[in-house]
């Protein structure tokens, strides 16, 4: 694509494997040096910065004071804050009276509060830059909710009205903020998928493809490429919109 | 090859640049092209008109991957003063437009495994005063191109759009209410959009948005969230 971010400094969370790493990948193709995080140290997440150039920062960032410390860290080492792609999430399924009062809120603490918690941490480094792009990464299930899914909606839907409202409150100061909502991707978690369903990975695959107009499920590269837009310090004109990479599952609700 | 609809000013116009920068050969259909030399005058309301000019710049560029429509026009009305021509006028144009190139690229966007992108409008989602046949028109090409995405989407072709806020381009006059300081105050952004922000969403729906069908992309300044 044609965007530039050489000089940029980004943080990547939720970054040791599949969107996340897509993410980390193509910021650093577009020159920016990338801090990638998630939530605990590993020899992909070491391997991962090494490949980029970029460097590890992890961190559980549904704690304030974790966001707090990793973004001044990612500062200190790289010397700047321009990106913040909040990709990290937790997932687990239930059906309403069955899913647990902890393991309920942790799903939305750690993808709606931790974001939140995120963007707390990187703003004063963002308005020392005197500009900001802030990509959070939604889902499908924001948009059209799932059956026994109900944390993980309320989390994901969460984070796109925190979006719309981030994008009119900060847009002023040249931080932009916009989501981006993939549908059913090549993940691992797909697999965690398969294994719950007692299927085969092929099987679940031709499950969700067959209810894709695309007829396929998507790749993480290609969420990436919506973050990458969204990341463009050239575009500054989308504010506080939803992109979706669904493959025409949902075809512009958001 | 990209064709491009109303190509030779404005929107358009970045349009062209944008793709041309990722390789494209484009050519372009306008009511008055700007003596581009891949350009060919056409009313894009006209069916039988748009479907020889495609062929002439199919016969000159071979065939076309990438198509978007941005040809259109701005004009505010209270609903009791549009008369029956200006509606049909503004429908033929904007849906008509986009519906008559649609069906002349389509033997082969599919057969190229292409993309179209329509230019749609921020008033199609959001409304205005004064802007009924405007933004049913726009609001028409946003249910066509939703509906065109699932129908090809099979075909391996993405059909996608973009929303654009009011933008700085030769349509918008000088004393339009949407350049007013009180206006542009309401905008998180506080400015207009470029045609070259637009441009840039339109080339990340052509060349990068490889599992995005039937989507809008909203660059409008926060006017429409």
């Amino acid at each position: 694509m044609s965007t530039k971010l050489d000089g940029r400094v980004a943080l990547v969370t939720g970054a040791a494997r599949g969107m996340g790493a897509a993410h980390a990948r193509r910021l650093a193709a577009a020159g920016a040096t990338v801090a990638v995080n998630d939530i605990r140290d590993s020899a992909e997440l070491a391997a991962l910065a090494d490949e980029i150039g970029g460097l590890s920062a992890a961190g559980d960032v549904s704690d304030p004071a974790e966001c707090v410390r990793i973004a001044a860290d990612v500062v200190q080492a790289a010397g700047r804050l321009d990106v913040l792609v909040a990709n990290h999430a937790y997932m687990t399924m239930a059906p309403l009276l069955d899913h647990g009062d902890a393991d309920w809120w942790k799903v939305v603490d750690t993808n709606l509060s931790g974001t939140f918690y995120l963007v707390q941490a990187v703003l004063p480094h963002m308005r020392d830059a005197g500009a900001g792009r802030i990509v959070v990464v939604s889902s499908e299930w924001g948009i059209t909710g799932w059956p026994e899914a109900t944390a993980y909606a309320a989390s994901k839907s969460g984070l796109i009205s925190l979006v719309k409202t981030l994008g009119r409150e900060l847009a002023p100061e040249r931080i932009i903020v916009n989501a981006v909502a993939p549908g059913v991707t090549d993940t691992p978690q797909l697999q965690v998928d398969a294994d719950a369903a007692g299927v085969e990975l092929e099987a679940i695959h031709r499950h969700y493809a067959s209810s894709i107009p695309l007829g396929r499920i998507g790749f993480p590269d290609e969420v990436a490429a919506a973050v990458e837009l969204l990341s463009d310090f050239d575009v500054e004109a989308i504010v506080g919109q939803v992109i979706s990479c669904n493959g025409g599952s949902t075809r512009s609700r958001a | 090859m990209a064709l491009v609809t109303g190509g030779a000013s404005g929107i358009g116009a970045a349009v062209v640049e944008a793709l041309a920068g990722r390789g494209f050969a484009v050519g372009c259909l306008d009511l008055s092209p700007a003596g581009s030399d891949h350009a060919v005058a056409v009313d894009v309301s006209d069916a039988l008109a748009v479907s020889a000019a495609v062929s002439q710049i199919r016969d000159r560029l071979g065939p076309i991957s990438a198509v978007v429509t941005s040809a259109g026009y701005y004009e505010m009305a209270p609903v009791a003063e549009i008369s029956a021509d200006a509606w049909r006028r503004m429908l033929r144009v904007h849906l008509g437009g986009l519906v008559n190139v649609a069906r002349a690229t389509l033997p082969d966007l599919i057969e190229q495994r292409g993309a179209l992108v329509a230019v749609a409008s921020e008033l199609a989602v959001g409304g205005g005063d004064g802007d009924a046949h405007y933004a049913a028109a726009k609001g028409a090409i946003l249910g066509f191109v939703r509906s065109l995405a699932a129908e090809v989407a099979g075909h391996g072709v993405r059909v996608n759009s973009v929303a654009p806020g009011p933008t700085d381009t030769p349509l918008l006059a000088a004393d339009s209410p949407w350049r007013a300081d009180d206006y542009l105050t309401t905008l998180p952004l506080r400015r207009l959009a470029t045609p070259r922000e637009v441009a840039r969403c339109v080339e990340y729906l052509v060349c990068d948005a490889t599992f995005s069908v039937g989507e809008v992309v909203n660059v409008n300044s926060g006017a429409v969230i």
